[in-house]
């Protein structure tokens, strides 16, 4: 039990860490100390200003997003028992990015704002179509190609709809390109506040499956035996997967592969200090480090390449793109 | 009767693909005189053709080699591998004549990379899909990436490039592709042959004097070579190398995708699906591969739920 709570307590320090990161380091650098006294007195300084407007709120929007992620990452796949799910894989994300481009183009949404509805519903509609599918689809040899391939099927079909909508006009097109990346710039925190009580709803489904999810991996029918209600967890894992991804999609566009690798990383870490793979476990600790790993994409891509950024979503692809390779060298994956 | 049957459904389809070609060279937006609709429409409707019948013959030939009709360039990396190649070279300023030449180059990388994954301690079909997999996923990462640091244009541009159009094409395009087709024929009837003699396992092959290994080898390569150079003409018009080779063996009742027929069945459904992207919006004229993409992609979800159900 002590080993636990040192784990969680290792990887809050380092999100606390990677808070301080996002605040201090930028285009201009600001010494903690400058931070911290600007934090408590906004006096009106350039200084002030700049950690106010814009340094806090694409932190807290980091908060909230890389969390979401990773936590609907994991609940993916634990549902799915599938180590490749992922809310971009599966197209959920490509079913945020719809909505979002249908908001644009057919009803004139230019703001953010506007925008989460349509994410959530889009994101909503093809988590519908993919688990749908999924559970016809099954579990079986092939399983892990299967779902991959219908998320690709997925996200091909959506694809073809984004395009259609954007091919009418240059500037949505521009518009949407660099939303699609995913990144944390130029979000306010009402956005947040907006996206609160859907990512709240996500999170609170995600605790409420947490310990049906450990025994849907000993598999139906010993989840059965041990009293779990299968269709009531996976329900609830499958709303906190969709919902989580939807509001994290709207607020920062389909950022990648952090749903993928976060929860491998997390499994990984309590394998090696033998602290077991409980959900109980598992889900504040891929909370926590999806935290740190999107604040610290968002803080590196400020300095990577002055005097430009690059967005976070484009550091965590390069992250996530070898991982999904290595993963799928493995051989228990391929029999799994 | 067999081979009867074959016959006639090549005939259905040759019968077919002349339709959609005459079809796609008389309707435009404007009502031309016939000479003039040949003239303006027939090169773009023959590039549709032959990029069409070459992304059925390497989707047959891949699906043959490797048993697996998901084993296809979209699916393994291949058409992403020529797609990046492509955004990179077109966002960096090289001129047009460059761009094909280094998709191929992406598209015949992606797939060696592919290959290798599956290779490593026995190859299997699924290692070789499920690496290939990743690749396109990575790939596909990367090619967001290099278009969110270019300019609008150029962005707007690759991203059309990267859908497949034969928007603006003709005869220049064509031409390689059509040579490439014929030149390969005698190659493939050896495929074909050969394809047949290893269908047996492969102890009785060697001792009829074949080489399996060596076999797949070849006609996978040549069946990358194929799909990636029609990518790198007309860009990624998705799915046709995976639908047209699966609608082949099925209407024909074949255990593999027979070439002959996904030729022609690739070859139609790209000129169809080319009418229907110019038409649909018109006067706005989307990529074909948009087109072929929203017909591929529950396709491929049938696939998935009948290999469930066998």
């Amino acid at each position: 039990m002590g080993r636990r709570i040192g784990l969680l307590l290792g990887a809050a320090a380092l999100l606390v860490l990677a808070v301080a990161a996002s605040l201090a380091i930028g285009a201009r650098p600001i010494p903690l100390g400058d931070v911290l006294s600007a934090l408590f007195h906004p006096d009106g300084s350039e200084t002030a200003v700049i950690v106010h407007d814009l340094r806090i709120p694409r932190t807290v929007v980091g908060l909230a997003v890389g969390p979401a992620l990773a936590v609907a990452g994991l609940v993916m796949q634990a549902l799915t028992r599938n180590p490749l799910a992922e809310p971009r894989i599966l197209g959920i994300s490509a079913g945020a990015s719809t909505g979002v481009v249908l908001a644009i183009a057919v009803f004139g949404i230019g703001t953010l704002a506007g925008w989460i509805w349509f994410a959530l519903l889009g994101a909503l509609a093809a988590g519908a179509i993919v688990f749908t599918l999924g559970l016809r689809l099954g579990t079986g040899a092939s399983s892990p190609i299967t779902l991959a391939l219908t998320g690709a099927a997925v996200d091909a079909c959506l694809g073809a709809v984004i395009y259609t909508l954007l091919s009418t006009s240059t500037r949505t097109f521009d518009q949407f390109r660099f939303w699609a990346v995913g990144s944390l710039s130029g979000r306010g925190l009402d956005l947040v506040v907006q996206a609160a009580p859907i990512l709240l709803l996500g999170l609170v489904s995600a605790i409420a499956a947490a310990r049906g999810l450990d025994g849907l991996a000993l598999g139906d029918e010993v989840a059965v035996g041990l009293g779990h209600r299968i269709a009531l967890v996976r329900t609830s894992a499958a709303i906190a997967a969709v919902t989580l991804t939807g509001a994290a999609v709207a607020l920062a566009g389909p950022i990648a592969f952090v749903g993928l690798a976060v929860p491998h990383a997390a499994r990984a870490l309590s394998a090696r200090l033998k602290t077991g793979t409980s959900h109980a476990l598992l889900l504040p600790l891929s909370a926590l480090m999806g935290g740190v790993l999107v604040l610290v994409a968002d803080t590196v891509g400020r300095v990577i390449a002055p005097p430009g950024e690059v967005p976070a979503g484009v550091l965590t692809a390069l992250v996530g793109a070898p991982l999904l390779i290595a993963l799928t060298r493995r051989n228990r994956l391929v029999a799994a | 009767m067999r081979r009867l049957r074959y016959a006639g459904w090549l005939a259905v389809a040759a019968v077919v693909l002349a339709g959609a070609m005459a079809l796609s060279v008389s309707v435009g937006e404007a009502d031309l005189p016939w000479s003039l609709a040949l003239d303006l429409r027939l090169p773009r409707t023959a590039l549709a053709a032959v990029s069409g019948a070459l992304f059925g013959v390497g989707g047959a030939l891949i699906q043959s080699v490797t048993r697996n009709a998901l084993a296809s360039p979209d699916v393994i990396g291949v058409t992403q591998g020529a797609g990046l190649a492509a955004v990179i070279a077109v966002t960096a300023g090289l001129p047009y004549a460059f761009v094909a030449p280094t998709a191929l180059a992406g598209g015949l990388l992606a797939a060696a990379v592919a290959f290798l994954l599956g290779a490593r301690s026995g190859f299997t079909a699924n290692r070789f899909v499920l690496g290939g997999v990743a690749i396109a996923f990575a790939l596909r990462a990367g090619i967001e990436v290099t278009l969110t640091t270019a300019d609008a244009i150029d962005a707007q541009r690759a991203q059309i490039w990267l859908l497949g159009s034969v928007n603006g094409l003709g005869w220049a395009e064509a031409t390689p592709l059509a040579i490439t087709l014929v030149v390969a024929l005698p190659l493939l009837a050896m495929a074909a042959w050969a394809l047949r003699t290893s269908a047996l396992d492969d102890d009785t092959a060697r001792g009829l004097g074949a080489r399996p290994v060596g076999v797949r080898a070849g006609v996978g390569a040549l069946g990358v070579v194929m799909a990636a150079l029609a990518t790198a003409t007309v860009g990624a018009v998705d799915f046709v190398a995976l639908v047209a080779p699966q609608t082949a063996q099925r209407i024909a009742r074949t255990e593999r995708p027979p070439i002959a027929l996904a030729a022609v069945i690739g070859a139609a459904l790209v000129v169809v699906a080319d009418l229907v992207a110019r038409r649909v919006l018109a006067p706005t004229q989307l990529p074909v591969g948009v087109v072929t993409a929203a017909i591929g992609g529950p396709f491929l979800i049938f696939l998935l739920l009948r290999a469930r159900r066998a």
